[in-house]
């Protein structure tokens, strides 16, 4: 069992990040950089040029490159760091769940899924992706969904939203719960 | 406009329209009396960096049912090629993959080549009023609305880059710098001699290539490279884009920065609320690509009235060089990171509306 009171060594795993506009890309940017505050954080995504957070290591896998060359580096990218650290936390999405179950079997690191991308739950049901996907989240120590709460916007000629951003700032204080939660039992 | 340029111009759009009347009849489409599209500098506009022609936009109606419709029409090789690319253009925004959502278009009513012309109709929107004319909140909101359907649209596997590329076209930050150096030498070219102009160029393009990795982070999106009020309009609160051949896939603030620009002319304000919706909402790097995207747009603004300057002259190129100067104190208040002066604006907008034709400022109204 971790203690996540302990610094911990996590890695990221995610099909999209930011400048990636759509979730889990602006979910998992927060959350590692909430989560950097007591944890060391790696994340490992596709693009070009990820934008930085103080304090986090990011390996952004070229999307340019072909598909089959795409998944190798991600998934040679993922074994180095996993291999040095404590947990791998995987945002789902067949991209990254391909590697991730190379890892699973090379690397005795513990799995976290997170499940929020429902297109990409939807894709995984059937066929070669849905073997895969139900691979890694057989391999997977703790499975869960939490929906990404969207930041609330600041209009201009508008108040600002203090109540919904307070709101934000709860959900993510009962997020980052919930996964130190998971990481001291997995 | 000299008195030949003039003539020649009339005798051109009467020739032209007088063409077109015909086979639009044979189509069975009427062109109404009132056509202020092919009026004033209309002649002398031409796009920098998207495939431009000489082509007329109309206005007329179906026969059968009086519908009133926009009719697009070029003799001229670029303007056919042109409008067949904007259709292009229209029909692969439809069948975007990776776009989550999608633009609001009028509908095409006809596309044909007939008798040495490419011919676009189109339904026209009408809208209850001009989006400047709009209260400001609305504005913003309908432009905010536009940039993010804009952005929606994110090329970033090279399945997605082929594609854009094939159709649209796709701009890294090695094309905004190569074009940025193209600008500053048709400015240099065409252009009264400035030094200050030259200096404050050269700091822009040094600025730009520091930077090149901020201007690369945000590129792949599709973006209107022309996104201004008189390529849009707004029906029951829906903003239809009226011009596709200006889509490309480029940096996102590409767009942002041609209509902000444009804005600092016609709504300062507007312009104001942009920038502080980005410094509230988005990361400093990208509130730093809308700075870098608005200096090279204010590059191609200058290029482009230089590039007018040898089609035009009386009052029409005494007024492009005072645009020319305008626009490089934009630019050097941009390069400060502050809007320009309210007396730069007025002392400008005084001159043009001196110099301006009577037939511009007539296709002026209702434009924007």
């Amino acid at each position: 069992m971790l203690d996540s009171s302990k610094l911990m060594h996590i890695v990221i795993a995610t099909p999209l990040y930011p400048p990636d506009i759509a979730e889990p890309a602006p979910y998992t940017k927060e959350l590692a950089r909430r989560l950097s505050k007591h944890h060391r954080i790696t994340i490992i995504t596709y693009g070009e040029y990820p934008e930085m957070i103080p304090g986090v290591t990011i390996v952004a896998i070229p999307k340019r490159h072909a598909l089959p060359i795409r998944l190798t580096r991600l998934s040679i990218a993922l074994i180095r760091h996993a291999r040095h650290a404590d947990v791998l936390y995987l945002n789902n999405g067949a991209s990254v769940e391909l590697p991730a179950a190379v890892v699973s079997l090379m690397v005795p690191i513990p799995l976290i899924i997170h499940t929020s991308d429902a297109r990409a739950n939807i894709a995984s049901t059937k066929g070669l992706r849905g073997m895969v996907a139900r691979f890694v989240q057989r391999r997977a120590r703790h499975m869960f969904s939490f929906p990404p709460m969207p930041r609330p916007e600041i209009l201009p000629f508008e108040q600002r939203p203090e109540e919904a951003l307070a709101r934000y700032e709860r959900w993510w204080h009962t997020q980052i719960t919930e996964v130190e939660r998971i990481l001291t039992y997995v | 406009m000299s008195d030949i340029r003039l003539a020649q111009w009339q005798k051109e759009r009467e020739r032209e329209c007088k063409n077109l009347s015909s086979i639009l009849l044979k189509l069975g489409f009427g062109l109404e009396e009132d056509q202020p599209h092919i009026l004033g500098e209309r002649y002398v506009m031409r796009a920098l960096t998207t495939e431009s022609g000489n082509k007329l936009i109309l206005i007329g109606r179906r026969k059968r049912d009086n519908l009133r419709v926009v009719i697009k029409a070029a003799s001229d090789p670029a303007g056919g090629r042109e409008l067949t690319h904007e259709r292009v253009c229209r029909a692969a925004l439809d069948n975007l993959v990776f776009a989550y959502q999608t633009f609001a278009t009028p509908q095409e009513l006809l596309f044909t080549q007939q008798d040495g012309y490419t011919i676009s109709v189109q339904e026209f929107i009408e809208q209850s009023s001009t989006f400047l004319a709009r209260p400001l909140p609305e504005q913003f909101a309908l432009a905010l609305g536009g940039f993010k359907a804009q952005e929606s649209a994110h090329a970033t596997t090279r399945a997605h880059l082929r594609r854009a590329a094939r159709i649209f076209g796709v701009r890294d930050a090695a094309y905004y710098l190569n074009t940025f150096d193209t600008f500053t030498r048709s400015i240099e070219k065409a252009a009264p001699s400035d030094r200050q102009r030259t200096v404050l160029l050269k700091r822009t393009r040094a600025l730009l290539a520091e930077h090149r990795h901020t201007i690369s982070q945000y590129t792949g999106f599709l973006t209107h490279t022309d996104f201004v009020p008189h390529n849009f309009r707004v029906r029951n609160g829906c903003l239809y884009l009226l011009d596709h051949s200006s889509l490309r896939f480029g940096n996102k603030y590409e767009s942002w920065a041609r209509f902000a620009n444009f804005m600092e002319l016609y709504n300062p304000p507007l312009v104001r609320a942009l920038e502080q919706y980005v410094k509230d909402n988005r990361t400093p790097e990208e509130t730093f690509s809308f700075t870098l995207m608005r200096l090279y747009r204010l590059g191609e603004l200058l290029a482009y009235y230089a590039g007018t300057l040898q089609k035009c002259d009386g009052d029409l190129y005494k007024l492009n060089t005072v645009r020319i100067t305008f626009w490089t104190k934009v630019l050097n208040a941009a390069l400060e990171n502050r809007p320009p002066s309210v007396d730069t604006l007025v002392a400008y907008q005084t001159t043009r509306d001196a110099l301006r034709s009577t037939e511009e400022k007539y296709r002026q109204l209702g434009l924007h």
